[in-house]
């Protein structure tokens, strides 16, 4: 059955270009509102990392279809942090905090990234070059053509596949 | 994957800060909201508006039965999970003849199934008057696939399901549970009471799991739509209800838990099973859907309450376009 492709393009979030780096599947199931079951032990888990770290800084500021885990001016600058259980996924990470970088740069803020690791007490640098603002707006171009294929991009088992709120779903 | 809770016993429901309280004759008993799936409700209970507001926010459904443990109705929370494209999509297959004939034909097919894997387990066991229901049903599952409409597979659904009630008395041995016909409002006999009141949990049980998913429970394929009612738990429920339904009758009947004294004649006719009937065969039925198998493709145990929102996720998936709807097909 062929899913009808909305004319309204997706909202490309944090999240969205987080997934990209991931998988697929997922981009083309959070762009349908296929939200996985929120009770899934990963998602709770990655939301009480959320509200137990950092709790001197702003957090969970929105901007655009982003939600930035924290906010804080460092020397002058404001620093966007971004919050993950493990750096496992540390170059998803990093072009999803590109992306926000990217989307205040469009709006004239220049803001530097910090991508924490909280349980690994590890933090890493992120800045925006024209070389990533170029691979960004390739990776936008393939989000729209992923939220408009007829039907998901086929299951395929990969490393994340064990930690994936769909899992169920894929796997069923 | 949360709890049942079944209330049997009269009292009041109540929010109490952030979590809820049943106050009944045996006094206060605090109930874990965050783990709980759903609440059955049995009992005369009082509850009011900002119990069920607290429900919608923790997404538990709860269902009601009335004294006889006929279902009633359920309070829903409103858009739990909710994606449009997938009930447009689900619309869309309903729609279109070709695709809700299809899922129709896979759904009944899996039910026959089913339930020839319930009647080889008895002949297994040397009961050899089986034979003759299982080719009965063999040949109606035969007929599904040149069969082009949704009236048609319902029909040969009816059949498969007469040839496999007739082989009940043969396993139970018939005396106080002899089956006769089926009857349903209000059943005529004991066997009757049973199935009519497990079928109605399984159904309940398989509307819960379908709230836990994107499908919309009021659009089903086999049994028809009527956006007043809930017919895709009722397809559901058809793939399980013999190896969840029927084979907890057997073993409550052969294992003489369950007995004649446990049923009761209602005020205008019928027969029902009594609160003590009710409460064995709820327990039975609370057991039977915590067991778990091992999932070939999830890798990892799957009690039959998860096998049932799989069952609905691999629905899911059949109607996006994903992957082709295979029903469940129990392993003995
Ligand atoms: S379970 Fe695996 S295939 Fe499915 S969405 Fe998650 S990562 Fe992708």
């Amino acid at each position: 059955m062929a899913v009808p492709c909305f004319s309204e393009p997706p909202r490309i979030g944090g999240t969205l270009v987080w997934y990209f780096s991931i998988c697929h599947r997922e981009v083309w199931f959070m762009s349908h509102g296929i939200e996985p079951d929120r009770e899934d032990d990963f998602l709770v888990m990655g939301r009480l990392i959320d509200e137990n770290s950092y709790r001197r800084d702003r957090h969970s500021v929105s901007f655009g279809d982003n939600r930035f885990d924290i906010v804080k001016v460092e020397d002058g600058t404001l620093v966007v942090g971004e919050v993950k259980k493990s750096s496992r996924s540390i170059d998803a990470a990093r072009l999803q905090l590109a992306h926000y970088l990217y989307d205040l740069w469009k709006d004239g803020i220049i803001a530097k990234g910090q991508l924490l690791f909280p349980k690994e007490k590890r933090r890493k640098e992120v800045e925006l070059t024209e070389e990533t603002r170029h691979r960004l707006d390739g990776v936008y171009e393939e989000i729209r053509e992923i939220a408009c294929m007829a039907a998901p991009p086929k299951a395929v088992k990969n490393r994340f596949c064990s930690v994936c709120a769909y899992s169920d779903l894929c796997w069923s | 994957m949360g709890k049942t809770i079944y209330i049997f016993s009269a009292g009041e429901l109540k929010r109490k800060e952030n979590t809820v309280v049943f106050e009944g004759e045996d006094g206060r008993k605090f109930l874990p909201v965050e783990t709980t799936d759903e609440l059955m409700i049995f009992g005369e209970v009082s509850l009011n508006k900002r119990f069920l507001e607290f429900c919608t926010v923790s997404h538990v459904p709860l269902h009601f039965f009335n004294h006889h443990g006929y279902y009633q109705g359920s309070y829903s929370p409103r858009e739990f999970l909710n994606s449009g494209a997938t009930i447009l999509a689900q619309a869309a297959c309903y729609l279109d003849h070709e695709k809700r004939v299809d899922i129709a034909r896979r759904i009944v097919c899996g039910a026959m199934e089913n339930m020839a894997v319930v009647l080889n387990y008895y002949r297994r066991r040397g009961n050899e008057s089986l034979v003759s229901m299982l080719s009965n049903i063999e040949s109606y599952k035969g007929k599904l696939d040149k069969s082009d409409s949704v009236a048609e597979i319902m029909g040969l659904e009816g059949n498969g399901r007469e040839a496999y009630y007739s082989a009940f008395d043969h396993i139970t041995g018939g005396g106080p549970f002899a089956f006769d016909v089926r009857s349903r409002r209000p059943p005529q006999n004991r066997m009757n009471a049973l199935i009519s009141f497990l079928n109605s949990m399984c159904y309940v049980t398989a509307l819960s799991q379908i709230y836990r998913t994107h499908l919309d429970p009021r659009i089903g394929f086999l049994h028809e739509t009527n956006f007043r009612r809930f017919s895709l738990n009722l397809d559901v429920a058809e793939i399980f209800k013999p190896i969840l339904v029927d084979r907890i009758i057997f073993s409550l009947i052969n294992k003489k838990v369950i007995q004649a004294k446990h049923f009761e004649d209602g005020p205008s006719g019928g027969i029902y099973l009594q609160e003590s009937g009710r409460k064995i065969v709820v327990s039975a039925w609370e057991e039977r859907l915590q067991q778990t198998i091992d999932h070939p493709r999830l890798k990892r145990k799957v009690s039959y309450r998860g096998l049932m929102r799989m069952e609905v996720h691999k629905l899911e998936k059949h109607i996006l376009g994903d992957q082709t709807y295979e029903p469940h097909i129990s392993g003995w």
